[in-house]
């Protein structure tokens, strides 16, 4: 029983991170209608940004006097970063290709990736770097007759707020229902007078927060290494698959389909994991090409 | 000063000349029909006009202002609205919010933080008003996909109209709905028109609705102005009742179809 509850918060917490990263990238394809292939290196650059200011002098200094809580409120510059890197690629290299087919799309954002990869690499290097001091201080709770890190709990939580932080802005907010206008028809919002340029850059920077706030949560737990961004992309495509690309419940049900699946494959069939998770994406293909929440 | 005045506006496609040397006048609040027979290019002035189609050559003075180069949304800003033939509504936002982003457009706050939450009662308030005017204040939480044709054409028309604009341009406000609902969709828009002085251009057929609700009625062909002149002065044009209903005569407009 012990073991069941730790594997399903371990779902959880795998399931939060997943839904940030995925949620980011389903809102921009969403807004914008382009597959951002580089979504899964900026998640990334989150990761390596918070690792590098928590774990380097900053985050010495912060915890020095501020204890937990300053290296707590370190950790989302990763997040930061990311968005205001976001804010310039939108403008300078997405703008341009709006109008042109898709191919155009998945080819910049695919050049993008590789610059990212190579960026990462040649600023932090080929060793990993974590964060791990604010899971030392964090400490475990018992669970059963086991100890559970309490920041993955924390991290479940974060992942939590920013579902439910998300659907506010999007359906309650007056930024919501530009943003959904935009989103359905960008010629018509612009007929009607609303900035689509700026809604447009507002939703890039969202969607890349949520990326790089997705790598920020993972760093204290694991470290950040070269390659995890195409990993994370690789699963994020099969949260959104599964889903339905450019809805926020999908990426939600999504990230928790694979994070239970993938806790399972780990625990139960650790041989064919990963391809159990691509039969359902391909069932949910054949099935509803759109995803289980998407529109067609 | 006239509100808009074109000069020698000119818009080909090809060999179609959609717009062709059109010199047109508009006065403060009139209530002006464009009419003529299709392919003559009342569409088309239209989206010259709000921008949508660049000039070839020619100017559109409004407000004794030059705006000949200027955007969709500039020409948005300045008091120039416009609703489509096809309608033009969010089909997944309800009535409400539809008519809420046209205020939005308008008060053109969306780069303060404080304001993007929602809670700003004085929109509600507005949007709420609107939509009353426009008989709609029923449908306010029904998705716009969900409306009746008429329902539809008089919230393209109610979003035009949110955003305050000093020349409106109704591209057919009443095609596609029965004759029943025509009337009354043509009552409701004159009515918030004329009591807003709003200065109005309606792109429409049918005579019956033209002779009824118009100022002065501007006759297109080919793309260029044919006669224009009160109901009395176009109903006694041979030429244009030629033209309309391929018929002349005294009767020619009061036969019905």
């Amino acid at each position: 029983m012990t073991i069941f509850i730790i594997q399903l918060l371990n779902s959880f917490f795998y399931a939060a991170v997943l839904f940030l990263i995925a949620a980011g990238l389903s809102l921009i394809y969403g807004v914008m209608r382009i597959v951002n292939l580089a979504h899964g290196s900026l998640y990334a650059l989150g990761a390596y940004v918070s690792a590098w200011v928590v774990g380097g002098t900053v985050g010495h200094a912060a915890s020095g006097t501020l204890g937990l809580a300053g290296l707590l409120l370190l950790l989302p510059v990763g997040a930061v970063a990311v968005a205001v890197v976001g804010a310039v690629i939108e403008p300078t290299l997405l703008r341009p290709l709006y109008r042109r087919p898709e191919e155009y799309h998945l080819l910049i954002t695919f050049g993008l990736l590789m610059i990212l990869e190579d960026a990462m690499k040649f600023l932090f290097g080929g060793t990993p770097l974590t964060a791990g001091s604010i899971m030392d201080h964090m400490g475990s709770i018992p669970i059963g007759r086991l100890l559970y890190p309490t920041y993955n709990l924390f991290v479940i939580a974060i992942g939590l707020i920013a579902a439910l932080g998300l659907w506010w802005i999007i359906y309650r907010t007056k930024f919501g229902v530009i943003l959904r206008a935009t989103s359905q028809d960008r010629r018509m919002a612009a007929a009607l007078g609303l900035n689509v340029s700026r809604v447009y850059v507002q939703a890039f920077a969202i969607g890349c927060f949520m990326a790089g706030l997705g790598g920020a949560v993972v760093v204290p737990a694991q470290a950040a290494v070269l390659g995890m961004g195409i990993e994370a992309l690789i699963l994020a495509f099969v949260v959104v698959v599964i889903g339905g690309l450019g809805s926020l419940e999908g990426a939600l049900v999504g990230a928790l389909i694979v994070g239970l699946v993938r806790t399972a494959g780990i625990q139960f069939f650790p041989e064919i994991e990963l391809a159990v998770l691509y039969l359902i994406a391909m069932a949910v293909l054949l099935i509803r090409p759109t995803g289980l929440f998407g529109r067609a | 000063m006239s509100l808009l005045e074109t000069v020698h506006l000119k818009k080909y496609f090809g060999d179609t000349h959609a717009v062709d040397d059109v010199n047109l006048t508009i006065e403060e609040g009139e209530f002006i029909s464009l009419v003529g027979p299709n392919g003559a290019g009342k569409t088309s002035f239209c989206n010259v006009v709000s921008a949508y189609y660049s000039a070839d050559s020619g100017k559109i003075i409004f407000q004794g202002e030059d705006v000949s180069n200027a955007s969709v949304t500039q020409r948005v800003k300045a008091g120039i609205a416009r609703s489509f033939q096809l309608v033009n509504l969010f089909d997944d936002l309800t009535a409400f919010d539809n008519v809420a982003l046209a205020i939005f457009s308008r008060e053109g706050k969306t780069r303060n933080i404080a304001a993007l939450a929602r809670r700003d009662s004085e929109v509600t308030r507005e949007a709420d008003a609107v939509l009353n005017q426009f008989g709609l204040a029923g449908k306010r939480n029904e998705l716009a996909r969900g409306l009746a044709q008429g329902e539809r054409k008089l919230l393209d028309v109610a979003l035009a109209y949110a955003l305050r604009p000093k020349l409106v341009f109704l591209d057919e406000p009443t095609s596609g709905v029965s004759t029943r609902d025509k009337g009354q969709i043509m009552d409701t828009i004159a009515s918030v028109v004329r009591g807003e002085g709003i200065t109005a251009v309606v792109v429409e057929h049918d005579m019956d609705v033209v002779f009824k609700y118009s100022d002065r009625i501007v006759v297109m062909h080919q793309g260029a102005i044919l006669a224009q002149g009160t109901p009395a002065e176009i109903r006694k044009n041979e030429q244009v009742a030629m033209i309309l209903i391929g018929s002349s005569g005294p009767d020619a407009f009061s036969r019905k179809d």
